[in-house]
C-alpha cells in the first residue's frame, strides 16, 4: 500500500494495514489499575501501568519525529507523574483509561512544544480542563462503550482516512499542516477527517 | 440552551490538541456552556485514546521509571484557583485571562456603541478580544479577510443569520458581510477570535479601519 510509507511510525496501520483490536478485558485491567493508584497510591499498580503505557507515550512523543529521544523520555516522565497525581480524579465510568492517558499526554506535549519554541502564553493546557461535573449516567456508559467501539471500527477505515487521522491525532498536525505535508488541498484533508469521524461516530451513536 | 456550536472541524482539532491557543480558549469557554459539545469532544478524544493504544511501543529505559518513582512523593504543583469575588461569572479559563472584572479592563472605544478590549493569549496569529456593544447598539456592516469565531458571554445579538445568546458560538469564514445588533435590555459582551482584521464596508465607517489592525499575541 502506497500509504504505509507516508503513515510513518506505524500508528496508522500495523504492518498489514489492519488495526489490532484489543479486548475489553485489557481496557478494564488499566482502568482498575488507575483506580488502585488513585485510591490507595498503589506503587505496584503504577509500575504495571508504567510498563504498559510509557512505551506508548514515547511512541506518541516520537510520532512525526517532532521531539528528540531525550525530550521524548522527558515527556514520558511528565505524563507518568501526572498520571500518579491525577489518578484520584479518574472515573472509570466516564472515560477509558487509554483516552484519559491520551488527554494528559496531548496536553503535556502541547506544553512542551510551547516551552521549546519559547511561546509565551499565560495559559497552560491544564487551564483548559473543565471542572468535573455530573453528566447523566446513560451518557456516561455510552462514552465508555464508545471508546471500545472506536478501536474496533478504526480497522475498517480506508487507508487514506486512517493516515490523516494518525497525522492529526498522533503527529499533532493541524489540518492545514497535514495538507501541506501530503500535498493535498485543505478541503480534501478536512473532508477525509470528517468522513472518518462520521464513520466512527455514526456507529458510536448507533 | 445553547443553539450554535463550533463546527466539528474545530472540535476535532481541539480534541487532537492542534487548534491554535486563542481558538482553543474560545472552544473551551463554549464547552463550559454546552453539554452536547462536551460529549462530542469526549468521543473525539476516544479516537486519540484508540490511536495511542495502536502505536508501536518504543523502548523506555529503566532509568526513566526509576526517576519517576523517585519523584512520586514530590508535592503537586499548585494550580490557579478561580477567583471567588469575580463578578463576571465566566468560565474559569476566561476569568484567568480577564483577571478581574470587565470594568477593570482597558476598553478602546471604536464607535458610540462598540468598545473593544484586547486580551493576551500569546497566539501569534490570532487576535483575542472582548467586544462590548451597548444594548440595541449596532456594529457597522463589516467583513473579514479570514475567520472570525464569536462566543456570546453576556446579553445577546442578532445578525442577518440569527439570534445569539450566552454560550452560542458562531464561526464565519472569508468575506461574508454582516451587521450584528445587540439585543435590547442588556449590553452585549462577546469574545471574538480573529485571524484577519475586521473591515468596515460602508464608506462612512471605513476611516475607522486603520484602528482595527490585527492585534495578535
Amino acid at each position: 500500500m502506497a500509504n504505509e510509507k507516508d503513515a510513518g511510525n506505524a500508528q496508522a496501520a500495523n504492518g498489514n494495514g489492519k488495526w489490532n483490536v484489543p479486548t475489553g478485558r485489557r481496557t478494564d485491567e488499566w482502568s482498575t489499575a488507575l483506580v488502585l493508584i488513585g485510591e490507595s497510591q498503589d506503587r505496584g499498580a503504577f509500575t504495571r501501568f508504567f510498563r504498559h503505557f510509557a512505551p506508548l507515550i514515547k511512541a506518541f512523543a516520537l510520532s512525526g519525529s517532532s521531539l528528540s529521544a531525550t525530550h521524548a523520555d522527558e515527556l514520558v516522565q511528565e505524563v507518568m507523574l501526572k498520571v500518579w497525581q491525577k489518578a484520584g480524579g479518574f472515573n472509570p465510568e466516564k472515560a477509558a483509561a487509554s483516552t484519559w492517558v491520551y488527554t494528559i499526554a496531548r496536553n503535556c506535549r502541547t506544553d512542551m512544544f510551547r516551552r521549546l519554541q519559547k511561546f509565551d502564553t499565560p495559559l497552560a493546557s491544564d487551564d483548559f480542563e473543565l471542572e468535573s461535573e455530573d453528566e447523566e449516567s446513560f451518557v456516561v456508559l455510552h462514552t465508555r462503550r464508545g471508546a471500545e467501539r472506536v478501536r474496533e471500527l478504526m480497522g475498517d477505515l480506508p487507508p487514506d482516512q486512517a493516515q490523516i487521522l494518525g497525522k492529526v491525532y498522533m503527529e499533532g498536525k493541524s489540518h492545514s499542516e497535514a495538507a501541506a505535508e501530503l500535498d493535498l488541498p485543505l478541503g480534501t484533508v478536512k473532508s477525509r477527517v470528517r468522513l472518518a469521524i462520521q464513520k466512527l461516530q455514526g456507529l458510536m451513536e448507533a | 440552551m445553547v443553539k450554535h456550536h463550533p463546527p466539528t472541524d474545530f472540535l476535532t482539532e481541539y480534541a487532537a490538541g492542534v487548534l491554535p491557543v486563542a481558538q482553543s480558549a474560545c472552544v473551551a469557554a463554549h464547552l463550559s456552556y454546552c453539554q452536547r459539545c462536551r460529549q462530542t469532544v469526549g468521543k473525539l478524544e476516544d479516537i486519540g485514546g484508540a490511536h495511542l493504544e495502536q502505536l508501536d511501543p518504543q523502548p523506555v529505559g529503566e532509568s526513566v521509571l526509576e526517576r519517576v518513582m523517585a519523584r512520586l512523593d514530590d508535592p503537586e504543583p499548585l494550580r490557579y484557583a478561580t477567583s471567588e469575588t469575580s463578578e463576571t461569572a465566566l468560565p474559569g479559563l476566561l476569568d484567568r485571562l480577564i483577571n478581574g472584572d470587565y470594568a477593570d479592563l482597558v476598553w478602546k472605544r471604536v464607535t458610540q456603541s462598540l468598545s473593544i478590549s484586547y486580551l493576551k493569549t500569546g497566539d501569534p496569529n490570532h487576535e483575542f478580544a472582548l467586544y462590548r456593544i451597548a444594548e440595541g447598539g449596532r456594529i457597522p456592516e463589516h467583513t473579514h479577510g479570514g475567520s472570525e469565531m464569536t462566543l456570546v458571554l453576556r446579553g445577546g445579538f442578532a445578525d442577518e443569520s440569527g439570534e445569539y445568546h450566552p454560550g452560542d458560538c458562531v464561526v464565519r469564514e472569508g468575506w461574508d458581510k454582516h451587521t450584528p445588533v445587540a439585543l435590547e435590555g442588556e449590553e452585549c459582551i462577546c469574545l471574538a477570535v480573529l485571524d484577519a482584521p475586521l473591515r468596515f464596508t460602508r464608506l462612512r465607517h471605513r476611516w475607522l479601519n486603520p484602528l482595527l489592525k490585527l492585534r495578535a499575541g
